[in-house]
């Protein structure tokens, strides 16, 4: 089986698929004749035309609001957000319009967009191209949110993410772009949206995450390993909708949660995740639910140190999952 | 002293910080010669003219922009965004700029800029008319977030914004404009930033909410007063930064507690407020925590409106549910 990158993956599901279905559109800043600012998109338009993989102004809510009429006319759309910090003058387009469009016309129009965004720090992006969003979109009924942790989570959710009928916000650590590699099968391949994948084994503490920090919680758990610490590294795959049995089975098991995100603590994801185990799993707790987050300043400083500051480590993780063990 | 309304004490908070400070401003659509949309500056632009109460294009977006440099250049504007569904287009000035000038200046500019939200539903309005995107602002690092449930705290607290040397959104909560009337005294009011206030004092439950939602609370605690179930009410009415002491000093005592918002529920600001539960009061919960919150769906039409929003009876049920476990 070929070994890729997680970068190489996304370009290979997207050649696919634009291989596959011809409705299928690749359309945004810089991601036609330059194949996008991280290369995801290299070779696209050379294959396919600048019919299918089109470059668009610097217009986040024109790139939007665009892909949302070619997809309620029957096209495939995937546009890119060029940065993840570039998406907020798109919200109006994505909150009001693709995540009601179903809704409000009673079942009469669907948009199924999906919308690429590379997102995250410890890149030296420094303060507009380091942020992490995914709270703000996790919060927005008629949304699904996908963020891979692997090359193979992220070729098999990108599939899925483009067949679902509805409109799909899919989050690429830049982080993962080139740091990470593994097995990718050839055939095109979906897995669910909703399921979370149980990516180690342990009975001690659970860890909690997605994204990057999933492999993060994996060197971690190595370390844990040694001091004789077992950990669960539960990768949810999905934030919206995300896959609370796999939290509840985990959290039986251990009693002792570990919730990592590199966002923003107060009002990030973290805490629907704790919400919900504080309301469903209370009497199985053996210790209070932890946050490992980032702060509650703006993501992040271009600054080494700064940026470290700000970053979720491995050397983190094993310091908060040590606390937990403890109780 | 007079008894007013909501509307009528922020109206008096605006005239009355405006005379004082000729740097007070305010923009927005249709603030000016109409006094706004919910009269809340009514009679201002007659008064301080058009240098003084802007109207603004239909345009959120440059709304907030614009008093954002106004702010940096050294006035003191207070924008309205007519109704909170309208608050997106300008979500990139406020995540991107106004949350962020401060620290990405070192400290070199401020922004003392209040942005003035109507928000919530329960009035029968069309869609994008009843949101309640607060969640969306409290996650975002450099705002302050208020939400007064009383015309006090309304005038109180918008004393303390226009003070604030830094940005602050302030939400109004638009059922609650004209639903209550009490005694607010002329000139300033001192209600600081941060502090919750306990709306009613209770022993077995603690339930915790903001805006609009006060006034179900209370209902559902004098329902449940009549069986002898004692129902301690906090409005946090600062929601960042959050008074997360008050709250676990209320649960540690009760070892219950209910969170009540309008908003949907997954990734609401419940979640943050239960998670904080259990980073402080963790150990002296006899029950689990529960949220009483609207749907995961879209703001519906407003016949579909009751069915939406909490009710009195869901919170009742998930107070009694916190007492049986």
């Amino acid at each position: 089986m070929a070994q890729m990158t997680f970068l190489e993956a996304i370009r290979e599901t997207l050649r696919q698929e634009l291989a596959r279905d011809e409705r299928i559109i690749v359309y945004g800043e810089d991601v036609g004749v330059r194949g996008g600012v991280f290369r995801v998109t290299e070779g696209l338009q050379a294959e396919f035309g600048e019919e299918r993989v089109i470059d668009s102004p610097l217009a986040e809510a024109a790139i939007i609001g665009t892909a949302i009429g070619a997809s309620v006319n029957g096209l495939r759309p995937i546009p890119e957000i060029q940065f993840a910090d570039f998406i907020f003058p798109a919200m109006n387009q994505i909150i009001q319009e693709a995540a009601r469009m179903r809704y409000r016309s009673n079942n009469d129009f669907e948009v199924p967009i999906v919308i690429r965004a590379p997102f995250g720090g410890g890149v030296r992006g420094g303060i507009y191209h380091s942020q992490s969003i995914e709270a703000f979109f996790a919060h927005v009924p008629g949304m699904k949110v996908v963020i891979p942790s692997t090359p193979y989570d992220a070729k098999g959710l990108l599939a899925q993410s483009i067949e679902d009928p509805d409109p799909v916000l899919f989050l690429e650590h830049k982080g993962l772009y080139r740091s990470i590699r593994g097995e990718v099968p050839e055939e095109r391949y979906l897995l669910p949206l909703g399921k979370a994948d149980l990516k180690r084994e342990g009975k001690d503490v659970t860890l909690i995450t997605y994204g990057l920090m999933t492999q993060l919680a994996l060197k971690a758990a190595d370390s844990l390993a040694e001091e004789g610490i077992q950990v669960d590294v539960l990768d949810l795959r999905t934030i919206r909708p995300f896959d609370k049995e796999a939290i509840f089975a985990s959290v039986k098991k251990t009693g002792k949660v570990l919730i990592i995100h590199e966002d923003n603590r107060t009002g990030g994801f973290g805490g629907e995740i704790s919400a919900v185990i504080a309301e469903e799993m209370l009497f199985d707790l053996d210790a209070p639910i932890m946050r490992l987050t980032g702060p509650d300043v703006p993501a992040m400083g271009f600054s080494p140190p700064l940026e470290h500051a700000f970053m979720i480590s491995a050397e983190k993780i094993v310091e908060e999952a040590r606390k937990l063990a403890k109780f | 002293m007079a008894e007013i309304n909501a509307v009528t004490a922020i109206n008096q908070a605006l005239l009355e910080m405006m005379q004082v400070d000729p740097r007070v401003v305010l923009l927005g659509e249709d603030v000016g010669p109409n006094g706004g949309v919910f009269r809340v500056s009514e009679g201002l632009w007659q008064q301080f003219g058009d240098q003084r109460v802007m109207d603004t294009p239909l345009a959120e977006s440059g709304i907030v922009g614009s008093a954002i440099g106004m702010a940096i250049g050294g006035l003191r504007p207070i924008a309205e965004i007519q109704f909170m569904g309208f608050l997106y287009p300008a979500l990139n000035q406020i995540f991107s700029h106004l949350g962020r000038v401060g620290q990405r200046s070192a400290g070199k500019f401020r922004v003392p800029l209040v942005v003035r939200i109507p928000y919530g539903g329960g009035i029968r309005a069309p869609e994008q008319h009843a949101d309640s995107a607060e969640a969306m602002l409290v996650h975002t690092p450099g705002l302050k977030v208020v939400v007064p449930s009383t015309p006090y705290d309304a005038k109180g607290l918008l004393y303390a914004a226009v003070e604030d040397p830094d940005p602050v959104i302030f939400l109004e909560p638009i059922k609650l404009y004209r639903l209550g009337r009490m005694e607010v005294p002329s000139g300033r009011v001192s209600v600081p930033i941060g502090p919750a206030r306990v709306a009613r004092g209770g022993r077995d439950v603690t339930v915790v909410t903001w805006g609009a939602m006060n006034h179900l609370a209370m209902e559902a605690a004098n329902e449940l007063a009549q069986s002898s179930i004692s129902v301690e009410i906090i409005d946090l009415r600062t929601l960042k930064p959050m008074d997360t002491k008050t709250i676990a000093e209320s649960v540690q005592k009760t070892g219950r507690a209910v969170v009540l918002h309008e908003a949907p529920r997954t990734a609401g600001l419940g979640g943050e407020v239960v998670a904080s539960i259990q980073d402080e009061a963790f150990w002296w919960l006899k029950t689990p925590v529960r949220r009483v919150t609207a749907y995961d769906v879209p703001y519906p039409p407003f016949a579909w409106e009751d069915w939406y929003m909490p009710t009195k009876e869901r919170l009742v049920r998930a107070i009694q549910q916190a007492l049986a476990d």
